[in-house]
């Protein structure tokens, strides 16, 4: 579990801006928050300013299940990025969120051994406190057994 | 495109400057080297030169500059150095990839806007990692990327390749055979960083991972260089008794990602929705092709290409290259020069630049025996990409 372990110093922190900071808060408040759209119910990720399926500006932030399936991984072998050098090799995998076909969210799978992951194994959301900021990451549902 | 711009412009010359690792000549001298190169190829000189045109971006990533002259070679930059300044009628600057570049001087050649454009990619490898990301903060679309050690371009695209290997229960042995076929065709061509090099499938499959499944000859590579060909319309092309490539169509993507390369669906969705547009504004088909030249910053694109303009069904990729039906031998020869792969990365002029040799009959030792004509594509698929079709003058 990565809950309250602190991450290696010096991985980039999120910098959150006027769209994204609710995305962060939530995370700090160990929720997945995704934005929602008020008139068409559709969700959007990375958050958007109009709503890309009905151009609605009424986009809300809410709670999802935090489950979801591999979309697609990667691990990474070759590490050009600060702060993962003794990560490597690590996963970056893309999740597609239970709520809604090809709504992704990149995270790593910190705690799984990368050789049992799969495209479609299930997973489950986590946190990791970095820096004062609160990273949404998560872990394979089977590791949970 | 509407058919009345069909075959109305061509390229009539091409040039390159010499193709490194790292040179140790600026790349405004590499620059004027290709432009050069190109107008006499073209048997034109300077003083003809009516309107230029580039892609004055990239290297974008890490730390890469913006210093004019030494990482890019601006439009005005280039004007100045080779003192046509009055003469020049017409210009642009595209962002975006080459195609881009290409279609808008098409439009201008057609439009009797000028004469002879000259199009260039200048492209120059920074100091130090190509795409380190060593801030500590991250912003914009980085938030959602940086944080998860997710920067470079070969672990974007790895989703693609797990994401195809998984759908279609192909894997690396299949990518393999590709990449060991375009080096082949890299071998036989002359400028190519590869051309004494051969690779053979055993050497891929213990080469370097970088981002699994992703290993270091799937990805194009770095150069310090640049490309120029020379368009004009095809009535003086006649005239001159030039032989080249006609454009016979063109088009671009238009369906942006969100959030960067967050999903490599899109590159399936924006590339079939151009191969539909494309085979429309030329009028053929791709059962009419003799060859296809397919952009490779990646090796995946080249299947995602194949299947996105119709030449195989999704999925079945794997299978055309395996079967060998890519080499120049085969049904359908892809790549001919080795491209970004064997010969560097120039973001789509190896493309454009093979296209017009083997249209034209100079393609020495790889040259195709009957190539009439050709499409070619630049990008990843989704958004920024754009193809052309094209055929022998
Ligand atoms: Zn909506």
């Amino acid at each position: 579990m990565t809950t309250g372990q602190p991450a290696p110093a010096g991985k980039p922190v999120p910098l959150p801006d006027d769209l994204t900071a609710p995305y962060w808060e939530g995370a700090g408040r160990r929720e997945l928050c995704i934005q929602r759209c008020c008139r068409c119910r559709t969700f959007a990720h990375p958050p958007e300013s109009l709503c890309p399926a009905c151009n609605s500006p009424e986009l809300r932030f809410e709670a999802v299940s935090g489950r979801g399936r591999v979309y697609s991984f990667t691990v990474v072998r070759d590490n050009v990025t600060r702060g993962f050098e003794a990560e490597v090799p690590y996963v970056v995998a893309l999740v597609e969120l239970a709520e809604q076909k090809r709504l992704i969210v990149v995270t790593n799978l910190p705690e799984a051994d990368p050789e049992r992951v799969r495209v479609g194994s299930p997973v489950v959301v986590d946190f990791e406190a970095r820096d004062g900021m609160t990273v949404p990451q998560f872990r394979l549902a089977s590791d949970d057994r | 495109m509407n058919a009345s711009l069909r075959d109305r412009v061509a390229i009539v010359g091409a040039g390159y400057s010499s193709l490194t690792r790292r040179s140790p000549r600026l790349l405004a001298e590499l620059t004027v080297e290709a432009c050069d190169a190109a107008l006499k190829d073209a048997g034109v000189t300077r003083a003809d030169v009516d309107g230029v045109a580039t892609v004055p971006t990239m290297p974008a990533y890490g730390n890469a500059g913006s210093l004019d002259g030494a990482d890019v070679v601006s439009v005005g930059y280039l004007i100045r150095l080779l003192g046509i300044g009055h003469q020049v009628d017409w210009y642009t600057q595209t962002p975006g990839l080459i195609t881009s570049t290409v279609i808008d001087a098409v439009n201008a050649l057609a439009a009797g806007a000028c004469n002879f454009v000259l199009v260039w990619r200048a492209v120059h490898m920074p100091r130090g990692r190509y795409s380190n990301f060593s801030r500590p903060g991250a912003g914009g679309e980085d938030q959602f990327r940086a944080p998860y050690g997710w920067t470079m371009p070969a672990a974007w695209q790895a989703m693609a390749y797990q994401k195809y290997f998984a759908d279609h229960g192909a894997g690396r042995e299949e990518m393999g055979r590709f990449v060991v076929d375009n080096r082949a065709n890299a071998n036989l061509n002359p400028r190519s960083y590869f051309r004494d090099v051969p690779l053979t499938l055993e050497e891929y499959m213990a080469s370097r991972m970088v981002a699994e499944p992703v290993c270091l000859y799937d990805c194009d590579l770095p150069v310090d260089g640049c490309a120029a060909i020379v368009l004009t319309t095809a009535e003086r092309a006649l005239a001159m008794g030039r032989r080249g490539a006609l454009i016979t169509g063109y088009a671009q993507t238009t369906y942006p990602s969100t959030g960067g390369f967050t999903d490599p669906e899109n590159m399936w969705i924006g590339g079939g929705a151009m191969g539909q547009k494309l085979w429309a504004a030329a009028g053929v088909g791709p059962e009419e092709m003799d060859l296809a030249l397919l952009y490779d910053g990646f090796s995946v694109f080249v299947w995602m290409w194949l299947e996105s303009l119709g030449f195989c069904k999704r999925g079945e990729a794997a299978a055309f290259f395996r079967d060998g039906h890519g080499r120049l031998t085969g049904s359908l020869p892809v790549n001919t020069s080795g491209c970004s792969l064997g010969e560097g990365r120039l973001h789509g002029m190896a493309h454009l630049t093979e296209a017009y040799l083997q249209l034209s009959g100079q393609a020495g030792a790889r040259q195709l025996p009957n190539a009439r004509r050709a499409v070619v594509t630049v990008g990843p698929g989704s958004w920024v990409s754009g193809g052309l079709v094209l055929r022998a003058l």
